[in-house]
């Protein structure tokens, strides 16, 4: 890609999700989430792969009909309460149309459908800034609304995100698909608990994105795009191999990692706020996820020879060593122990 | 205003060919009847007069409408099966492991019949085609008689093309399924041909319209026989056409996502062709390191 035109791009992602972050009026956030819309546009389709292009387009829609529907839910509430004020919104047909839009931003169950299909089409580090950098202001916006928002609809949506996350992502045979329903799984465990911990939605957001972030670097590194391909990539980088097989383990919220974290204080606070089958309905949804992370750390690591492997053994990878890649990994794996220090950081 | 329509149609339905004169032009698209189409009243040479208004197509029957929904939730139980098995049904391990899969084997009947054959017949040409089961029903043969007479319409200006296509995958409730073909690298193909050169069409089905003529296409050339021959075709070659123009911004094809695969006869010769297909498989060539044929050189270097 033309260095200009990437400078323009990664400067307005900065400066879009910057403006969402640090707005308190309902325009100035609109603007930042339109500001990112299409500032990834060209990230997205910058392979001009026909399935490149489809994935843009359909992310281009999807986020364009988001993003009118938040401006029409803070021209309702403005109209009926005279605010404009994010952490104002009132008006009970606003903070439904809220709602449903950041589902749609985020892409939570039901609408979830263009989440996989955007993320198969892009590359690696692009999937990446999707799954993490663009989910930041829509999780914002939702954290300064989370008082007026419908507890009831939240839940479902909760549930459902994690229940069809764990089910779709059981048969994916490519590598972001895998990572798109681990997302969308990831962020029902967000939403559930936005209501009675909008803190713990944030810890758990940041500990998500450090895990994506290491697991998609670890892919991108090995160029691994499906599964069979991560059955020979052992060869040349062993160490990685195995970080990758234990950040997989974290993401999927095995004690004692790193991503065990969220989830046991996401399920201490729910069973406290009294949604006890809340929270043992989303923990045994996640046993879905367990399932295919577990086979994919196996089929990855633990498959050896003598079986055969399909796949010609990949000659060199990217780089030799990669620091932030070894940094993201240790952290993924390794702040358990740290939970009381980091618990008092959100 | 919509009696006065109902009136006017009414009183024109049985004089077809004025109403196209005097009520086209005046009421356009109030005209709602089903014997003619808003946008155009121009049929094709080849396609058949629609005799029967499309709602009339439609069965009205409760008990059918039970039978149905009842065969629609039983391939859903079974894709929920499957789902829970592994990828297409098989286990995780025999995905992982697999290195060659027959897609299509022509045995029978049913085998025939997940084929749609099509020829210029449909833009008012002259060939012809069919489809039947080998010897020992032992193979498809694909046979006809090729015909580049041009049809007399005023517009067409090529003609003269034969082809087999697949029907595409479809699952419970008639949602489209798709092929995920990524653990391999080349088609398979046992056939035994007269001499012609024939295309092989991968289609991918995209999502929305503007790609839908997107073919990636690549040739076969068939020996005369009598001996059957095996074909590999590695996906790298297949290159990217639109509405059968080659484009000239190529990209390998992605195999995640396949949605049918065809053969196509177009070599401009007239005559009869035959062609018999033993099977369709894919297979992992380890031996083919390409990754793709066409322009894998930076276009626009940076100096």
């Amino acid at each position: 890609m033309n260095p200009h035109a990437k400078l323009i791009s990664t400067m307005s992602l900065i400066m879009g999700t910057s403006i969402t972050m640090s707005s308190n009026h309902w325009i100035l956030a609109w603007t930042g989430l339109e500001v990112n819309t299409l500032a990834i546009i060209p990230l997205i389709s910058k392979s001009h792969h026909p399935r490149a292009i489809e994935a843009a387009i359909k992310y281009f829609l999807t986020q364009s009909t988001a993003s009118a529907l938040i401006l029409f839910s803070s021209l309702t509430n403005a109209w009926s309460t005279g605010q404009w004020d994010i952490t104002q919104l009132n008006n009970p047909t606003s903070c439904l149309l809220l709602t449903m839009a950041i589902a749609i931003k985020l892409g939570l169950v039901p609408f979830h459908f263009w989440f996989p299909e955007v993320l198969q089409g892009s590359s690696m580090t692009t999937a990446l800034l999707l799954s993490t950098l663009m989910k930041l202001p829509p999780i914002t916006l939702l954290f300064m609304s989370s008082q007026s928002l419908n507890p009831a609809l939240l839940t479902t949506l909760a549930i459902s995100s994690a229940l069809v996350g764990g089910w779709m992502g059981l048969n994916q045979t490519q590598t972001r698909k895998i990572l798109a329903f681990s997302s969308i799984s990831h962020l029902g465990w967000m939403i559930a608990i936005i209501i009675y911990d909008p803190h713990l939605t944030i810890l758990t957001f940041a500990l998500y994105s450090l895990m994506t972030t290491t697991m998609f670097l670890s892919l991108t590194q090995i160029k691994v795009l499906k599964l069979s391909t991560m059955l020979i990539s052992w060869t040349k980088t062993p160490m990685l191999n195995a970080t990758m097989m234990l950040a997989l383990l974290s993401l999927a919220g095995l004690p004692p990692l790193t991503g065990f974290m969220p989830k046991w204080l996401i399920i201490q606070e729910l069973t406290k706020q009294g949604m006890t089958p809340t929270a043992t309905t989303i923990t045994l949804l996640s046993l879905l996820g367990l399932f295919f992370y577990l086979r994919l750390a196996y089929h990855s690591t633990i498959m050896l020879p003598p079986n055969s492997s399909n796949h010609m053994k990949l000659w060199r990878t990217n780089k030799a060593s990669n620091t932030p890649t070894a940094i993201l990994s240790t952290l993924s794996i390794s702040l358990l122990p740290m939970t009381p220090l980091i618990t008092t950081m959100f | 205003m919509a009696v006065a329509v109902m009136f006017l149609n009414n009183a024109c339905l049985r004089g077809r060919c004025c109403r196209h004169k005097v009520l086209q032009p005046l009421l356009g698209t109030f005209c709602a009847d089903s014997m003619s189409k808003c946008y155009s009243s121009y049929r094709r040479p080849g396609s058949q007069p629609e005799v029967t208004p499309s709602w009339r197509n439609i069965d009205f029957s409760f008990k059918k409408g039970i039978n149905a929904l009842k065969t629609q939730l039983s391939l859903l139980k079974k894709e929920t099966k499957d789902h829970l098995t592994g990828p297409d049904g098989h286990s995780f391990s025999h995905y992982m492991l697999e290195q060659t899969k027959v897609m299509w084997v022509f045995r029978c009947q049913e085998d025939l019949n997940k084929w749609v054959i099509s020829s210029d017949v449909e833009i008012g040409g002259k060939s012809e085609v069919y489809l039947k089961l080998g010897r020992n029903n032992q193979g498809a043969m694909l046979y006809g008689i090729l015909n580049t007479e041009v049809p007399r319409d005023g517009e067409t200006k090529y003609s003269g093309y034969c082809s087999m296509r697949a029907k595409p995958a479809v699952g419970s409730f008639a949602r489209k399924k798709y092929y995920d073909w990524s653990n391999f690298n080349s088609l398979y193909l046992r056939v035994r041909g007269d001499g012609r050169p024939w295309m092989v069409n991968i289609y991918t089905d995209p999502y929305f319209s503007h790609q839908k003529d997107d073919l990636y296409n690549y040739f076969m050339f068939t020996r005369g026989g009598p001996y059957w021959e095996e074909i590999k075709i590695p996906f790298s070659k297949f290159f990217l056409s639109s509405r059968g123009r080659v484009q000239d911004d190529q990209h390998p094809i992605w195999l995640d996502k396949i949605s049918t695969l065809g053969f196509t006869l177009g070599d401009k010769v007239d005559g009869p062709f035959q062609l018999e297909i033993d099977f369709i498989g894919l297979l992992n060539d380890r031996a083919h390191t390409e990754e793709f044929a066409y322009e894998t050189y930076e276009r626009n270097p940076r100096i």
